[in-house]
């Protein structure tokens, strides 16, 4: 069943900005990720879906209703994190969690213990005080307390540490097997990896990729760099037959596609000092996935 | 149509601006209703006939022997319009705009409440603070005169030139509101919303003080606040009273319907 659909969404900002003609939809128990780079229109789409802005053709619908027409109706069940996180300054957490509860007519109830314990969320603090990470969970806990069927998250887990990150996917797994539908921005692979049953990319506006994770698992290709103890060993190792990416002093970078044994073997035969493998965003991934040219 | 936790939270940031203004006005209040003296003329007439220009720019021109017409040269030509100005312009800023700037707008809109609904609360925020800040300025007038000059006020007519001080201030709130509801950028909204009620002021001045510029006064909505006629019961200033209350709707309707409906990026 589709419970959130975007149709032809437009909405021109000029300078090819803003998105142009987006279309997807996310069925019920489906976490959805969303991703692409800075100004590619993530944030756009999501405010058109939040009902804050009206778009210039075409619609989106959650649950059925319209976005905007409908907006506050659909609220009633719908968990947000914004992008960017802005409280009410002068209010301790505590306020404004029990100030968010009340002013959506419900109690504070165990969820909203539950979700702090969780998250290790001390809330006496006062908003204007607290790091980034700590605003980060006060928005996370008011997205989840009142218990939504629906939920979209534009990168939930900035400035968060790593152990608190965990914490948040395991959340979104156990939202998932509850049967709830997630839309979720992100910039981090591990946790769209961990989460996500599809995901969809956009560039400039545009919709240019939309596929199963699986599929770009089985794509993926990795790089290691693998560091040795001078220039001869390096290039000795680097004509071993392994994909090559780049050689530098006594550092050779390989890329490793489902042969990782093999790279482990040869590995075994030269004095390797150090093996990093660097950072890959999503978006390389999925770029390398569909080629340069497809953007 | 009111979200009664959105209320409570607006007027609890509200009323420390208020107590300020309270604190103004009472010294003020207290100040010039105790320069009254019903039998020689006050230290301020004499001020006033000392130098009549400068005194009619600021509203203040000597007044009749009674002290509802002192207060209202004294208090109700400056002070009255002045401050409860300035608590619209912070007020109507702080309500809408602001939040709309900084982004915490997006909280108020991320749960099951109307934009509608929103803004009216809002704007009731700003209604009740104009509200309280009137009849705090009327009851202060009141016991002021009947603890100094016991029987000499005429209540009636002091409580209706507050009816019409507080129409006219509805109606530079409505202004104020509107400009918030329509501009996303804070800087515009104080702009335009103290811009117009500040531009419309220094007109009445210049009306006020000479012969040449009086036609000047037609261009001002602070004339339709005749106080002079209200203490004179005169029916074109009753009317002035009610074209300002009706302009008040029509300027915070607007405001609502603005907001509802227009994009925002937050």
């Amino acid at each position: 069943m589709v419970v959130c659909e975007i149709q032809g969404l437009t909405r021109d900002y000029g300078k090819g900005r803003g998105v142009f003609d987006l279309s997807f939809s996310i069925n019920q128990g489906e976490v959805f990720g969303f991703l692409g780079p800075n100004g590619a229109g993530k944030t756009t789409t999501i405010r058109h879906l939040m009902g804050l802005l009206k778009p210039e053709q075409g619609y989106c619908t959650i649950g059925g209703k319209d976005c905007w027409k409908n907006r506050a109706d659909i609220q009633k069940n719908l968990g947000y994190i914004p992008g960017e996180m802005v409280f009410f300054d002068d209010m301790t957490g505590a306020e404004f969690l029990s100030f968010m509860a009340k002013y959506r007519k419900k109690k504070t109830n165990e969820r909203t213990k539950e979700l702090l314990d969780r998250f290790e969320l001390d809330p006496r603090v006062k908003l204007k005080k607290m790091s980034k990470g700590m605003r980060q969970k006060v928005g996370i806990v008011v997205a989840f307390m009142h218990d939504p069927e629906v939920l979209i998250l534009d990168e939930p887990t900035s400035g968060l540490d790593p152990l608190m990150q965990n914490r948040f996917v395991e959340l979104i797994l156990e939202e998932k097997a509850r049967g709830k539908t997630i839309l979720m921005s992100s910039h981090m692979f591990e946790e769209v990896e961990r989460t996500c049953s599809r995901v969809a990319i956009i560039k400039n506006g545009k919709l240019v990729a939309l596929n199963d994770v699986e599929t770009l698992k089985a794509a993926q290709t990795k790089k290691y760099i693998i560091t040795l103890e001078d220039e001869n060993a390096a290039a000795a190792f680097a004509g071993e037959g392994l994909q090559v990416y780049e050689i530098s002093h006594n550092q050779v970078t390989v890329i490793v596609k489902n042969n990782l044994k093999e790279l482990i073997s040869v590995m075994n035969r030269y004095p390797v000092k150090n093996i990093i493998t660097p950072n890959q965003s999503l978006e390389d991934i999925f770029m390398q996935y569909y080629g340069e040219d497809k953007s | 149509m009111i979200n009664w936790t959105l209320y409570k939270r607006g007027i609890k940031g509200s009323w420390k601006t208020l107590l300020i203004f309270a604190a103004v006005l009472t010294m003020y209040f207290t100040v010039i209703i105790s320069m009254f003296d019903p039998a020689f003329g006050s230290a301020l007439d004499e001020l006033a006939k000392a130098m009549p220009e400068l005194m009619a720019i600021v509203g203040m021109t000597p007044a009749s022997a009674e002290l509802v017409s002192f207060m209202e040269a004294y208090l109700y030509g400056f002070i009255m319009l002045v401050f409860p100005m300035v608590f619209c312009i912070l007020s109507a800023n702080k309500l809408i705009s602001r939040h709309v700037d900084r982004g915490s707008m997006t909280y108020l809109l991320s749960a099951p409440v109307k934009r509608e609904t929103v803004v009216f609360t809002q704007m009731k925020v700003l209604v009740t603070g104009l509200f309280v800040l009137v009849l705090y300025a009327t009851l202060l007038g009141i016991v002021d005169c009947e603890i100094s000059f016991p029987g000499e006020l005429d209540i009636v007519k002091f409580i209706m030139l507050n009816v019409g001080v507080l129409c006219l201030h509805l109606f530079i709130g409505g202004i104020c509101f509107l400009c918030s509801c329509i501009f996303n950028d804070s800087k515009y909204a104080v702009g335009v919303g103290a811009g117009i009620p500040a531009l419309e002021f220094i007109i009445q001045m210049m009306a006020n003080a000479g012969e040449k510029l009086e036609k000047a006064k037609y261009a001002t909505f602070f004339t339709l606040f005749d106080s002079d006629g209200i203490i004179a019961g005169e029916s074109g200033a009753i009317w002035g009273i009610v074209i300002l209350f009706v302009g008040a709707i029509i300027l915070f309707g607007t405001a609502i319907v603005v907001f509802s409906k227009k994009d925002l990026h937050i």
